[in-house]
């Protein structure tokens, strides 16, 4: 069936990367959204330049769905920030920054476009490999775990006419990862089995897999995508 | 310094703790204003205790972590779940812990409560999730 998938997170990085992915392989409309500008870029998506924890974000995104006269096949909730540190020295700020952004408007977008998707779509959520726990990311670790949360409650509440997954992806080659100190990067990609970061391309295929029909019977499942780094 | 965010209808009384922080998830949540408020509560007793270098005890429905009590409340708790994991980690390099007690609604709250203080004074088991009853058995939680 042709039709649209929302990809939020779109403008770059893993987001951009499963939104070329999805376009390529299948017959997707994807409507990207992000609050970069660099969302004008990306070949080929409906760009939607919001803010997603606003009052006007999930309905704006509803709204370009709507424009495209297509059925709404899935959703994917990938943006998200990061603001490190140990629990002893987190701001409050930064603490509910993260959370606000990474589970609050997922929930919000969830919560907006779920009644849209048409049966047997599919929506997936972006979690991370760091909801099993990962040093000076409570905040993070918290929001994430908050994600794997609501894709249970979700794969739930919608089924059998949606389905709901999450992926965790593990240390991946983005932007964000490359500005970690090129030692400490070195020592986390010595703790995986698989000897290397993965590429975006990775996490997109496994988007693509969740998205589709291939996986029609799966439901509430976490995909851990991490090269094997949680078992070492 | 002792420290509990155990909701009144729970427990009218809560324990006198020597040390360590008490996170009693309430349930019933219905909307993101909740979750927030809820995940920021948690947040500032944990540091609290984090800081002070004690030990945390978070306590969530099964219901809840399972997915089965609607999505503001699995977001809390499998959040906590998560943050316990991490805070653990933080915590194992000072001596505190961090766990999280999941309990069925069959489970006497009284004993709920009576098992989060023995956690909480244990000292070794950390990052873990402990289940109160039988109602995980052949579920499927990462």
């Amino acid at each position: 069936m042709k039709g649209a998938v929302v990809v939020t997170g779109a403008a770059r990085g893993i987001g951009r990367t499963i939104a070329h992915t999805l376009m390529q392989t299948g017959p997707f409309t994807v409507v990207g959204v992000d609050l970069s500008p660099e969302l004008a870029e990306v070949d080929g998506i409906v760009p939607v330049q919001v803010d997603l924890t606003s009052v006007d974000g999930p309905a704006t995104v509803l709204e370009a769905v709507e424009s495209t006269g297509l059925p709404l096949l899935g959703l994917v909730n990938n943006a998200g920030i990061t603001r490190d540190s140990r629990l002893v020295n987190m701001s409050t700020e930064d603490f509910t920054s993260v959370i606000e952004v990474n589970l609050g408007a997922t929930y919000r977008l969830c919560e907006a476009l779920a009644p849209h998707v048409v049966e047997e779509g599919a929506i997936v959520n972006i979690a991370s490999r760091a909801y099993l726990g990962n040093f000076g990311q409570f905040n993070y670790s918290m929001s994430k775990g908050g994600v794997v949360g609501l894709t249970r409650a979700l794969a739930i509440s919608l089924a059998p006419r949606v389905r709901v997954n999450a992926i965790a992806p593990g240390l991946i080659a983005t932007e964000m990862s490359m500005a970690i100190p090129e030692d400490i990067r070195e020592k986390m990609v010595g703790a995986i089995p698989m000897g290397r970061m993965g590429e975006p391309e990775e996490i997109a295929n496994a988007v693509w897999y969740l998205i589709s029909p291939l996986s029609s019977y799966v439901t509430g499942h976490v995909l851990v995508v991490g090269g094997g780094r949680s078992l070492k | 310094m002792r420290r509990t965010r155990i909701p009144s209808e729970v427990v009218p009384a809560p324990p006198e703790l020597d040390a360590g922080f008490i996170f009693w998830a309430r349930t019933g949540l219905e909307d993101w204003e909740d979750v927030r408020v809820e995940l920021a509560e948690a947040f500032e007793g944990s540091k609290a205790a984090a800081v002070a270098e004690e030990s945390i005890v978070y306590v969530v429905s099964n219901d809840a972590l399972l997915g089965r009590s609607g999505a503001p409340a699995a977001m809390v708790a499998a959040g906590l779940l998560s943050g316990a994991r991490t805070a653990a980690i933080e915590g194992s390099r000072k001596g505190w812990t961090a766990n999280v007690l999941a309990y069925d609604s069959v489970v006497d709250e009284a004993d709920v409560l009576e098992h989060a203080v023995r956690l909480l004074e244990n000292g070794l088991v950390t990052g873990e999730l402990i289940h109160l009853g039988p109602g995980h058995i052949g579920k499927a939680l990462a």
